[in-house]
């Protein structure tokens, strides 16, 4: 690389500055910013975008101000316009608010039992010997893989209320019964199903990544605290959570993305008819929309998910812009 | 280990160089401690429990699988399972159409990502920026919230039912993370490669033709793999706009149950061929999808 850094260095007015990345070293090249030749790269990218995503995020927008059923699809009608009535029927719909609150907790519950289990392994990871972490690794590894529509269905299997093995587990329990109990019966009890399934499926991206980000925690830091007195608590608190955080704030905003627009495992769960204490936001659209064939009323539900997710959003964005990997 | 610790702040000897027998809490055995070995086996044994449960399913005869008290091994070892799976009304043409669509996905993102990932990398626009945002925005959509108008849209353009349609939005759905990986790999490479071979008088095709495309080699293999994982997976929308002969392999999966009551042993094992091919490509690009997610956290 040495080589070619002389030839590239023209007779420039500064010094040649040690930052060949960065402001300095943009400026300088200023020649590749000439051109059509930029657009016409991200042309086809961007009209493939506007024309699949860009043009029906604007008509989800513009059916929810519609009224859109089975009547006006299959006369070809237009839909009629009803301007906020989708919104008012969600708005002084009680469901609606139960509905949200429902997302709203799960996303809570589930991504902080990601991060503290996550943060928990990560560390543990740490203090293991080698062929046991090899063995955390490669089961994770294997979590991650599971396509998720196949990891919900192994767990619907395992909580077979006649033949899974959970209910023979527990059954064997001094004194307890379980045989052809029912996980989602009680919903409490559905819920801890799908909470599960989410947060096995989620530990291992976190536990991973951040394990990751703990090998870069220097270990001089971490004596020095420690001959200062440090507790181990204290240490995790003041020194490693710190070096973490820009890492954690991206987990946990995906997670919370993520978790937020939960639908395989409900959907899945409750073979595709969710009754009304597992409805979350995203399925609650989607029954809406292609359950009950109210196309507007699904529209109107989906941008007020989206609405609910924005202040999220533009936060993950943020920090993106800010480590400065965007520039 | 906590209880050395203040005995040796009332000593202040903080300037010491640290030996290795004087940082226990921090330099940990290496062995591990035994509490953390046996509490590491448990995690890795309850975390894999419900993929080994899969696999021993699979290989059961029916009536093993059914009994209230379950085997931990199968006693009889069969494959019939995979066989009913593999023989279901669907599969292979599901199988089929998964492939097909899957690529036919993967080689468009690709083409038209590597594109984009180069302009963003290698030129500075006007406009550039609000592209970066558009690419991680869009990411963020959740995919149900826009189903409902793709639906209609494609319907009103004769593609539901259709490969080509379920094709052109899985090319849609990686795109983003397509265009943002291949700009971190296309960055990666010095921009004074590309400088030097041009005052050597090498055009933008020869530069882009003779550097750049060769050095992104395993970042597009990676960058690809990931894409392949994505569009195999979905199912929720190829099961909302296509008919059965129209699906892949997870829609197919999730028909399996709905329709006709839950057979286990067929669904496990159309499980594992399902999951298969994705488990084995993830487990070689792992690394790259990890730090494609949070790109830049990491300082190194």
């Amino acid at each position: 690389m040495s080589v070619v850094d002389t030839p590239s260095a023209p007779p420039a007015p500064q010094p040649p500055a040690p930052a060949p990345a960065g402001r300095t070293g943009s400026k300088r090249r200023s020649a590749t910013s000439g051109g059509f030749a930029p657009l016409a790269l991200t042309l086809p990218a961007l009209l493939l975008l506007a024309g699949l995503l860009g043009y029906p995020l604007i008509r989800m927008i513009v059916l929810s101000f519609q009224s859109l059923g089975l009547r006006q699809l299959f006369a070809d009608l237009a839909p009629d316009n009803v301007g906020f009535a989708n919104y008012a029927k969600i708005f002084t719909n009680s469901t609606f608010y139960e509905v949200v609150a429902r997302t709203v907790a799960f996303t809570v519950v589930s991504v902080l039992l990601t991060l503290v289990l996550g943060l928990g392994v990560a560390l543990l990871m740490r203090r293991v010997a080698p062929s046991v972490r090899i063995a955390m690794i490669i089961a994770m590894m294997f979590v991650w893989a599971v396509p998720q529509l196949v990891a919900t269905q192994t767990f619907r299997w395992l909580v077979d209320s006649d033949f899974g093995v959970l209910n023979y587990l527990i059954d064997r329990l001094p004194g307890v019964d379980f045989a052809n109990h029912s996980w989602f019966a009680d919903p409490i009890q559905g819920w801890a199903v799908i909470t599960t399934i989410v947060v096995w499926a989620g530990i291992p991206f976190i536990a991973i990544t951040l394990n990751a980000g703990l090998t870069q925690v220097p270990k001089e830091l971490l004596e020095a605290a420690v001959v200062d007195g440090a507790s181990a608590w204290q240490v995790l608190r003041s020194v490693t959570l710190p070096i973490l955080k820009p890492l954690l704030v991206i987990v946990t905003t995906l997670s919370v993305i993520w978790n937020f627009g939960l639908f395989t495992q409900v959907y899945v769960v409750r073979n595709g008819r969710p009754e009304d204490e597992y409805q979350v936001l995203a399925t609650w659209a989607y029954s809406t929309a292609f359950k009950n064939n109210n196309y507007g009323l699904g529209s109107a539900i989906a941008v007020v998910t989206v609405l609910l997710l924005l202040g999220v959003m533009a936060f993950y964005m943020r920090q993106m812009f800010k480590i400065g990997d965007v520039d | 280990m906590v209880a050395t610790a203040p005995q040796t702040a009332v000593r202040k000897r903080r300037r010491r160089p640290a030996r290795e027998s004087d940082t226990p809490t921090v330099g940990r055995s290496r062995g591990g401690t035994v509490l953390a070995n046996t509490v590491g086996v448990l995690f890795a044994i309850v975390m894999f429990f419900p993929v080994y449960w899969v696999i021993n399913t699979a290989f059961k005869p029916a009536p093993e699988i059914l009994q209230f008290e379950p085997t931990f091994f199968p006693h009889t070892f069969t494959l019939d399972n995979f066989k009913s799976a593999f023989n279901a009304p669907f599969f292979q043409q599901d199988l089929l159409n998964g492939v097909l669509v899957t690529s036919g996905a993967v080689l468009g993102a690709l083409l038209v990502g590597f594109l984009a990932a180069l302009a963003i990398a290698r030129f500075r626009f006007y406009g550039r920026k609000a592209i970066i945002l558009v690419v991680l925005s869009v990411q963020m959509v959740p995919f149900v919230a826009i189903l409902i108008p793709l639906f209609l849209m494609l319907q009103k353009a004769d593609l539901t039912n259709s490969l080509l349609g379920i094709t052109l939005v899985y090319i849609v759905l990686i795109l983003p993370y397509t265009v943002w990986t291949l700009r971190g790999f296309i960055q990666a490479i010095p921009r004074e490669l590309d400088e030097a071979a041009l005052i050597d008088g090498a055009s933008r095709f020869q530069v882009f033709w003779k550097i750049i495309l060769p050095l992104t080699g395993p970042g597009l293999v990676a960058t690809s793999v990931y894409g392949f994982i994505q569009a195999w997976n979905e199912f929720i929308i190829i099961n909302t706009l296509n008919d059965q002969a129209h699906q892949n392999l997870m829609a197919w999966l999730l028909q399996n149950q709905t329709s006709r009551g839950t057979f286990w042993g067929p669904l496990m094992a159309g499980s594992i061929l399902t999951a298969l091919p994705v488990v084995i490509f993830f487990l070689i690009v792992q690394r790259n999808i990890a730090t494609g997610l949070t790109a830049g956290a990491v300082k190194g």
